[in-house]
């Protein structure tokens, strides 16, 4: 074949530049270890998240210093939590699938971005150094209001960072001779230990007590308050615990009616 | 009638009906695809919002239907009927299967389009606003998959025209080689008889029969990875006729020869064999496929540079070449010599420029894990509206130029509004597509009604989103405009009487010519042979594990018509659509018979 001696200088340097492609393409993933979202996780059933394990309730988990799990459901037209919270300085890895048609899962700005398909769960494994807020999109089409489908994903400051949970089983009303009980359930997601302080306040009182929660502990805080001292009538409370805050209404009366007890 | 003109339409007067009716239904669906870019355009930027945003989707449907399935493939048919009946200097074999193929066509794209436009009215239940793409387990109305198959097939039997037609030659020319434009033609027939096995495997193995209530469910990973089987090459497919008049006819309008047929025969041939084991680059973000595949089709994407890069090379070499024979000197002075007031030059000219910066937008996409930042943001359509949107969709429109007085036997209306057309589309895509690109490395996705949100705002590093928007908006409406003068060249055109002055019906020739290109070029078993062993290679693998993995009809999923807006809604609508399923195909099947 009769090649023009112009022709083969360009046909080595563009076999040249596809060769430089693949070669920075294989650095990407084997030197700076970019991982390609794969086939490494199992396949799942899209109608029976509810039951998983993982994806039952979607949520950001705690695995080892500076490293969390985000298990994120994405449906039309919500992702699922919303905002996803992590601490800065840590490794995150989304695992996210969907309930029904397929849906993206893609954090504005930046190269966490993978499909999610019914029937598998998309991993990726990224890094956040600094505090900040992003926008999460849906970026495949997903139906008539995929342009409402968003979320948020905040990267706080490490010190602001904690998963703690507040859950408060109270009485809503006691008779005037009777003690009132609120039952302070404070969970600790994390690892680490949590100290911290459990305060109730109630008419002008204000009860407060010392806890210790270990990694991945529930510790329970009861309060006992004589109904009397509160007097008769409706009373709110609230329970603090750092910035966390539930509250209610206690009702003291001097006699509760009797159709309490046919239920 | 006494005439001097050796117009094609004087030579092939049958012929000459078939690709001007090829054409003029190409430019119907422009004009339809047109008009919904100007809509979704002004609504998503929010310039002017007159539908409600939920339809937006329906807009973008029909636009990219309309645009790169009917516009493209009519064209490419008109384009590719002409390249063998000239190039062989003989009429098609038998003219009842050539309108055959095309009724077929016809009927087909018609069925997909009243499915999807059905989408804006509430009157029926019938809506196919599933986009270009049909993601299951997104569910369009039977008609709308029904009439792309139709579609398809009438694509593959205008294949076997025109391979009847060289096989009918070659029995009075066994020792010739096969002329280059009717060697493209076949080359690029055999590449699209593979790619499109895949969507047919789709839609007739799971999409239809799901569609139609036949099936459950199916298995949304696989059905996407034989969409993407098809959905890679299919765009080559829209490129290949493109590419063969920057071949035939570029180097023509520039004064000179094409400079090396062995060469072009090289590029289409690579085309053949690699356009395929490719389409898994479309999904380097889906779960449910290992790193290893999605590292052998990067690596089949890289080298599908080549052709391109070898096509630029011959496409600048043939200009120069006619530059220099029209008395252009110098380093880049020849440049000047170039006939820049001829739409036909200028605009293909610009759409081959275009082509470049497409190629390195492209080769961004084709990174692996670049891919990251910008897999299916507005990168990628800034990309595509480079690609098919300019190289090819501007080519087709320079090309007409020449073309309509050829098929119709009138002159030109006007050749400055021809130039102003294609200068237009330049000006209005480099605004249009610029932003496009920005836009989506700041994250901005595609395909979405409106691209603002509730919780945060896409911030730009320089510039902003108002003005990425503004770009966007003013592309838009040159675009439009360029449209506009479009049509009326070619309704001006077909209002002129028969002219006796026309051109001749002629392409390049080769400054290297066929002789220099070694035999087993022409050899199309061999190639078609490596391109089913590279397809084999590329894609048995994936295919079983993901049918290993989820299942041939996948885990139970729901289906979304998607003209459904109340999840609540959904069982009945299932249960209706299927029941209205046997009554809504039944009129189909009388008009096809």
């Amino acid at each position: 074949m009769n090649i023009h001696t112009y022709e083969k200088v360009w046909l080595i340097g563009s076999m040249v530049l596809i060769v430089g492609f693949i070669v920075t393409v294989t650095y990407g993933a084997v030197g700076l270890g970019i991982a390609m979202v794969d086939d490494s996780e199992e396949t799942i059933e899209p109608t029976e998240l509810d039951e998983d394990e993982r994806f039952a309730e979607p949520r950001v988990e705690q695995v080892g210093e500076d490293e969390y799990e985000a298990y994120v459901v994405a449906q039309t037209f919500m992702f699922s939590p919303d905002p996803i919270e992590i601490p800065a300085g840590s490794e995150v890895t989304f695992h996210a699938t969907s309930r029904d048609v397929i849906h993206s899962f893609s954090v504005a700005g930046t190269n966490i971005n993978t499909m999610v398909i019914p029937g598998e769960v998309a991993t990726m494994t990224a890094e956040f150094d600094e505090p900040g807020e992003y926008g999460v999109v849906c970026n495949e089409y997903c139906g008539s209001g995929h342009h409402n489908m968003e979320g948020e994903l905040h990267v706080v400051p490490e010190d602001e960072f904690d998963m703690t949970e507040l859950e408060i089983e109270a009485d809503d009303e006691v008779e005037t001779g009777d003690e009132a009980t609120i039952e302070v359930d404070v969970e600790n997601r994390m690892l680490e230990a949590l100290e911290t302080t459990v305060t109730l306040e109630i008419g002008d009182e204000a009860l407060s007590e010392s806890v210790t929660v270990d990694g991945s502990e529930t510790e329970t805080t009861t309060f006992t308050i004589d109904a009397a001292d509160l007097g008769e009538g409706d009373h709110d409370w609230t329970v603090t615990v750092d910035d966390y805050e539930d509250g209610g209404t206690l009702t003291v009366a001097d006699e509760l009616e009797e159709d309490d007890d046919d239920e | 009638m006494m005439t001097m003109s050796n117009a094609y339409i004087e030579e092939f007067p049958a012929e000459a009906k078939v690709v001007r009716t090829a054409f003029y239904s190409a430019f119907l669906a422009l004009a339809l695809g047109g008009v919904f870019g100007i809509v979704q355009t002004l609504h998503r930027t929010g310039y002017y919002r007159f539908i409600d945003s939920a339809d937006y989707y329906t807009v973008l449907t029909a636009h990219g239907v309309f645009l790169v399935i009917s516009f493209t493939i009519f064209f490419l048919v008109g384009v590719f009927t002409w390249a063998v009946t000239t190039s062989l200097d003989r009429g098609l074999e038998d003219l009842r299967f050539t309108w055959g193929w095309y009724g077929l066509m016809a009927i087909g794209i018609t069925l997909s389009g009243v499915a999807i436009l059905a989408g804006f009215t509430d009157a029926t239940d019938i809506s196919a606003s599933v986009l270009f793409t049909f993601y299951a387990p997104l569910q369009g109305h039977p008609m709308f998959y029904l009439g792309l198959v139709l579609f398809v097939v009438g694509t593959w039997l205008a294949g076997a025209d025109w391979f009847r037609s060289w096989w009918a030659w070659k029995q009075e020319n066994p020792d010739e080689r096969i002329p280059l434009p009717t060697f493209m033609v076949l080359t690029t027939m055999l590449m699209w008889y593979i790619a499109t096995l895949g969507v047919a495997a789709a839609i007739l193995l799971f999409l239809l029969p799901w569609s139609l209530g036949l099936i459950d469910s199916v298995n949304p990973l696989l059905t996407r990875t034989l969409f993407w089987f098809f959905g890679h090459p299919v765009v080559y497919f829209w490129l290949m006729p493109a590419y063969m008049m920057w071949y035939v006819m570029l180097p023509k309008v520039s004064g000179g020869k094409l400079f090396s047929d062995p060469l072009a025969r090289v590029v289409f041939v690579l085309f053949l064999i690699l356009s395929v084991p490719t389409g898994i680059h479309h999904q380097y973000l889906d779960p449910g496929i290992a790193e290893g595949f999605k590292f052998i089709a990067m690596t089949n994407t890289m080298f599908l540079l080549l052709p391109s890069l070898l096509t630029a090379f011959t496409v600048v070499a043939s200009m120069e070449h006619g530059a220099r024979q029209r008395g252009g000197k110098g380093y880049f002075g020849w440049l000047k010599a170039l006939p820049w007031r001829d739409p036909v030059f200028t605009g293909m000219a610009l759409a081959g420029l275009m082509f470049a910066a497409a190629g390195f937008s492209g080769m961004i996409n084709a990174g692996m894990n670049i891919n990251y930042l910008v897999h299916n943001t507005f990168w990628v359509v800034g990309h595509f509206h480079l690609t098919v949107g300019t190289a090819v969709a501007l080519t087709f429109m320079a090309v007409t130029y020449w073309f309509l007085p050829q098929i119709t036997g009138k002159e030109l209306w006007s050749r400055s509004v021809a130039l102003g057309q294609v200068v237009l589309w330049f000006v209005g895509m480099t605004f249009m597509s610029n932003a496009m690109h920005r836009a989506g490395l700041l994250g901005v996705p595609r395909r979405t009604a409106e691209p603002q949100y509730e919780g945060f705002e896409f911030e730009a590093a320089v510039g902003s989103m108002g003005e990425l928007q503004a770009q966007i908006a003013l592309g838009g409406v040159l675009l439009t405009l360029s449209l506009v003068l479009f049509f009326a060249n070619v309704f001006g055109t077909a209002l002129n009487g028969r002219s006796d002055d026309l051109p001749a019906n002629e392409y390049a020739d080769a400054l290297s010519g066929p002789e220099d290109a070694p035999l087993v070029l022409d050899n199309l078993k061999l190639w078609t042979g490596i391109a089913i062993v590279l397809v084999i290679f590329a894609y048995t693998f994936p295919l079983l594990s993901i049918i290993d993995r989820g299942g041939l009809l996948g885990p139970e999923i729901i289906p979304l018509p998607v003209f459904i807006e109340s999840p609540a809604l959904l069982v009945g609508a299932v249960e209706q659509l299927t029941a209205g399923t046997l009554e809504s195909i039944r009129p189909v099947l009388e008009v096809s018979r």
